[in-house]
């Protein structure tokens, strides 16, 4: 291999190389003060007390972290993170699938269907989430009115005032809009199939349903592998709607390690707190993109 | 197929069932958005309003200053694109088409950095922002909201520039151009539609960005379209068919924007597996 055998100087200072330093070093620099600081910052911080202004005020090494990890709270916290992930995603990827299969069928309307189906995604996280406050609203609210008169619950629950109804309410609303990235992916991975496999499964006397498990959720499985960890880290990283529906409340009974790391920095101004929950959320973060990474690049190659 | 046939007699009303069930906060919102004050707060609740309100479309603009808040969201959403694009478009053709030290763990670092999620650093960036003296300012949202899209568009054109055979732009530098020259000459304009969905999606991003807005921007006439609707809920004069409103006219521009990129999305997203 002449690569292996040219001097390290070569390789990394000849004209090809220099200009792809030259193209990179713009998002580099942003990506260095605005990303790789910060967290090593966090790290930081995350061993000093701070004031309220959040500045280093004394190194106390690992005694945040000791302080965390016997706060009721914080293992509260990640607790519901766990619960939200972990429902949170297996019910997207239920419906997700569900809608895709309808969708897998040819009718008329179909496109029309499709293109409905991506609402929720498409619109602003923010904005839906502020609908749904509405939609939810005990008095006022269609939601509860539209159970009641059509019977379908005749007693329905406050949703945003108590505290297990409200953490299901926030939970829907981050599930409603995930569904719709799995249907995609999956209608496109099942568009992928062969319609071969199926007519000759057909043949051989498959059913539908053994079709379904041995060509279909075969096919996909890759796909599955790559939207499953994707949706999980968004879901996880979800801050926005607990956010706005709930800011966390009742008493702190809906916030996840997410929204509970922000409340700690700018509602109770305890900066060194959240520098832990930074951490121990990095740390997680970065365990399940590794593995996305490697799915990602051997699917890619493979 | 035959099977398809009988299938329908079932898909139909299924998905018409799903689409009444997930699309159930926008009928809330058309319903809403055009109505009267009583009609919004009446109990039991009415779906039909009694008469149709077209005039919140005008209060939200005159008495709401609705056109302040999309100033600012476009604002900040259009320089979160050019500052994007003009950032992603050179590394990701590094990326696809030189070869250096370290590109490998770049193209790692960069799947990572996708998944990265801002309120993990909020509390440093807050310090950054503030040492910088840009609180407060549009700056500091349009870097932050160029910088947090610019792994996976950097990726997503990445990917577009790998499709383009070598052998074209070869033929160009025999003939004697420049590298630079290539990439702008020959490389963008086949880009094309990678462009224009790396930039949508940045633009998509910033105008739905909510955390960075919340913590930096205080002063009014600042905030975006989110950040100020997000204000006018829990006051006590929340109006919820002006706010609807103002969320309809709010969604449109994303919502357009989303359906034109959709596929290559999913097709950026979940890799190799889905074609765009």
């Amino acid at each position: 291999m002449a690569d292996a055998t040219l001097s390290l100087r070569k390789r990394l200072w000849n004209p090809e190389a220099r200009l792809a330093y030259i193209l990179l070093a713009p998002t580099v620099i942003f990506l260095v003060a605005f990303m790789f600081y910060p967290i090593i910052y966090v790290f930081v911080m995350s061993l000093f007390r701070t004031n309220k202004l959040s500045d280093l005020t004394r190194f106390v090494g690992f005694a945040n972290f000791v302080d965390r990890f016997q706060d009721h709270e914080f293992w509260m916290a990640a607790l519901r993170s766990l619960i939200w992930t972990g429902s949170g995603v297996a019910v997207k990827f239920l419906m997700g699938m569900i809608i895709a299969v309808l969708l897998n069928v040819k009718y008329t309307g179909r496109k029309a269907a499709r293109m409905a189906f991506i609402i929720p995604w498409a619109s602003s996280v923010p904005i839906s989430a502020l609908l749904w406050q509405w939609v939810y609203h005990p008095e006022f609210g269609l939601l509860n009115h539209t159970l009641k008169i059509t019977g379908l619950w005749t007693n329905p629950p406050g949703w945003l005032g108590a505290p297990l109804s409200a953490f299901i309410a926030c939970m829907w609303v981050d599930i409603w809009v995930g569904i719709p990235f799995f249907a995609l992916v999956f209608l496109a991975g099942m568009q992928a199939i062969p319609q071969e496999l199926y007519e000759s499964a057909y043949m051989d006397g498959a059913g539908g349903i053994r079709s379904f498990f041995s060509i279909t959720l075969a096919g996909l499985r890759e796909l599955i592998l790559i939207s499953t960890l994707l949706s999980a880290i968004w879901t996880f990283n979800d801050f926005n709607v607990i956010f706005i529906l709930t800011r966390g409340g009742p008493a702190n009974t809906t916030n996840i390690l997410i929204t509970s790391l922000y409340m700690n920095a700018f509602t109770d101004l305890r900066f060194d707190w959240a520098a832990v929950q930074s951490v121990v959320t990095f740390l997680i973060l970065t365990i399940v993109s590794i593995i996305y990474a490697r799915f990602y690049f051997k699917q890619e190659n493979g | 197929m035959k099977w398809q046939n009988r299938a329908r007699w079932l898909v139909i009303p299924l998905t018409i069932i799903i689409l009444l069930f997930l699309l159930f906060p926008f009928f809330v919102m058309i319903s809403t958005m055009l109505k009267s004050g009583p009609d919004t707060y009446a109990t039991p609740p009415i779906w039909i309003p009694t008469h149709v309100e077209w005039s919140n479309f005008v209060t939200v603009w005159t008495q709401y200053d609705l056109a302040s808040y999309f100033l600012a969201s476009i604002i900040i959403a259009f320089g979160a694109t050019v500052l994007n694009t003009l950032l992603c478009v050179p590394a990701a053709y590094a990326i696809a088409r030189l070869r250096f030290v370290g590109r490998r763990v770049a193209m790692y670092l960069l799947l990572m950095i996708e998944m990265f999620s801002p309120v993990i650093v909020i509390i440093s960036l807050f310090k950054v922002v503030a040492r910088l003296g840009l609180l407060d300012s549009y700056v500091a949202l349009i870097v932050l909201d160029a910088l947090f899209t610019v792994a996976f568009n950097t990726w997503m054109m990445n990917g577009y520039f790998k499709t383009i055979p070598k052998d074209i732009e070869e033929a160009a530098l025999i003939d004697g151009c420049t590298r630079v020259q290539t990439m702008t000459r020959i490389m963008l304009p086949i880009a094309v539609p990678g462009l224009v969905t790396v930039m949508i999606y940045a633009f998509i991003f910033a105008w739905n960005e909510f955390l960075f807005a919340l913590t930096f921007i205080s002063s009014k006439n600042k905030m975006p379209l989110t950040i100020a609707l997000y204000n006018f809920v829990g006051r006590w004069t929340t109006q919820w068919q002006y706010l609807t409103m103002a969320a309809f006219l709010a969604l449109i521009p994303v919502l357009v924007l989303f359906y034109i990129i959709e596929k290559r999305l999913v097709a950026g997203l979940a890799g190799g597996a889905v074609k765009g």
